[in-house]
């Protein structure tokens, strides 16, 4: 393989791997898993990346390639997954930033997010990442009303969640 | 304030609390190899695409020409076992370029939909594949075994003892059949349905989204 090409992308996701780092915070629940995935999409970018025309931006062309990785193509370790694992990624929440009640709500939402299926925490991923519904329709493949419909009801089942 | 802005803006304020991998670290994960369900599609796919066209072969050599070497150049079953090789090697052929033309498809820049409708269509293609060849298999069993009870003359001009027994060949055959079948169901139960049930299961979901 062309020895710029490997540096450029290296370099390239170096800078950017914070991206598929919160991907796989969404999809695993222990750092073993963690690591099993990042490496999976890491695997994908570089396969895809000859074909990475730089038309679009280089963190819209990794959403999607990391996502599709997350949702599709990895293949879950045989690894017992546990809730309680939540509490190794690194969720916890100072003291001084938040009153306890707010807090405590926190916590709810990220095990509630837990609680999804593949394709809603991918939604819900790309609305934390800010990502406009036009692009979280085209990642996905849906229309953007659709995205926007699925989206409410995500909210609505995540308020469910956290309010029996 | 909504709960989904606080959680939003909780895990923006989290970035720095992510793994740092340094430039090797990632150098040294792109010289590993995928484990993504396509390589094990592609490879299971190829799996079964070399051993139904040997199965094919066996069953051909064993069936007819074992039993009924005496069959002579230009008759009714030489013609007949001729013809389903061709058919049978044209569709080999047939579905071989189909499969490869869906695998090259498969691409992780599509949207997630695209993505998985073309993983799906691909192991479409090789169990079309499979349920042709199960269909002629069935086809080919029935005929030959109709036309020696029935119309092999050469069959039954030979000394009786060097016959086959009638319950015999029916036996074998029906075995033979039963055998092949629970086999290919086993294997579609076991392997395909773990390697896919995610798949369909998030693909039936975006389905459901686009209605």
């Amino acid at each position: 393989m062309n020895k710029e090409l490997e540096h450029n992308f290296v370099t390239h996701l170096e800078q950017n791997q914070n991206i598929v780092h919160k991907v796989c915070r969404i999809y695993t629940n222990d750092p073993d898993s963690h690591n099993d995935l990042f490496q999976e999409i890491t695997i994908q970018l570089w396969k895809a990346y000859p074909k990475f025309r730089g038309d679009s931006k280089f963190s819209t062309w990794m959403y999607r390639v990391a996502l599709n990785t997350a949702i599709t193509l990895y293949r879950k370790s045989k690894r017992s997954i546990k809730t309680t694992d939540l509490d190794t990624m690194n969720f916890r929440i100072k003291a001084e930033e938040y009153d306890s009640e707010v807090e405590e709500q926190l916590k709810l939402m990220y095990a509630a997010v837990k609680q999804l299926n593949d394709i809603e925490k991918a939604l819900v991923f790309l609305y934390l990442e800010d990502r406009s519904y036009k692009e979280i329709a085209d990642t996905m493949g849906i229309s953007e009303v659709n995205a926007r419909v699925k989206m409410n009801r995500v909210k609505t089942k995540l308020k469910k969640i956290l309010n029996p | 304030m909504d709960e989904l802005e606080l959680l939003k803006k909780d895990w923006k304020s989290r970035e720095h609390e992510l793994p740092k991998l340094s430039y090797e670290d990632i150098y040294s994960m792109i010289l590993k190899k995928s484990s993504s369900i396509v390589r094990w599609i592609f490879i299971i796919s190829i799996l079964e695409f070399v051993l139904w066209a040997s199965l094919d072969i066996v069953f051909k050599m064993n069936n007819v020409h074992t039993h009924f070497d005496h069959i002579e150049k230009g008759t009714v079953l030489d013609n007949f076992s001729l013809i389903i090789s061709i058919i049978s090697y044209s569709i080999l052929i047939y579905f071989i370029v189909r499969f490869y033309l869906n695998y090259k498809k498969i691409a992780s820049t599509d949207s997630a939909k695209v993505l998985m409708r073309n993983i799906i269509k691909t192991r479409k293609t090789v169990k079309q594949y499979i349920f042709v060849n199960i269909s002629l298999f069935a086809m080919v069993m029935i005929t030959t075994m109709a036309y020696v009870l029935l119309f092999t003359e050469g069959l039954n001009e030979n000394p009786l003892e060097s016959q086959p027994p009638i319950w015999l060949i029916i036996t074998i055959t029906l075995l033979v059949t039963l055998i092949f079948v629970g086999l290919i169901a086993l294997f579609y139960r076991v392997i395909y349905g773990i390697l896919t049930s995610r798949l369909k299961k998030n693909y039936a979901e975006l389905e459901k989204l686009d209605v």
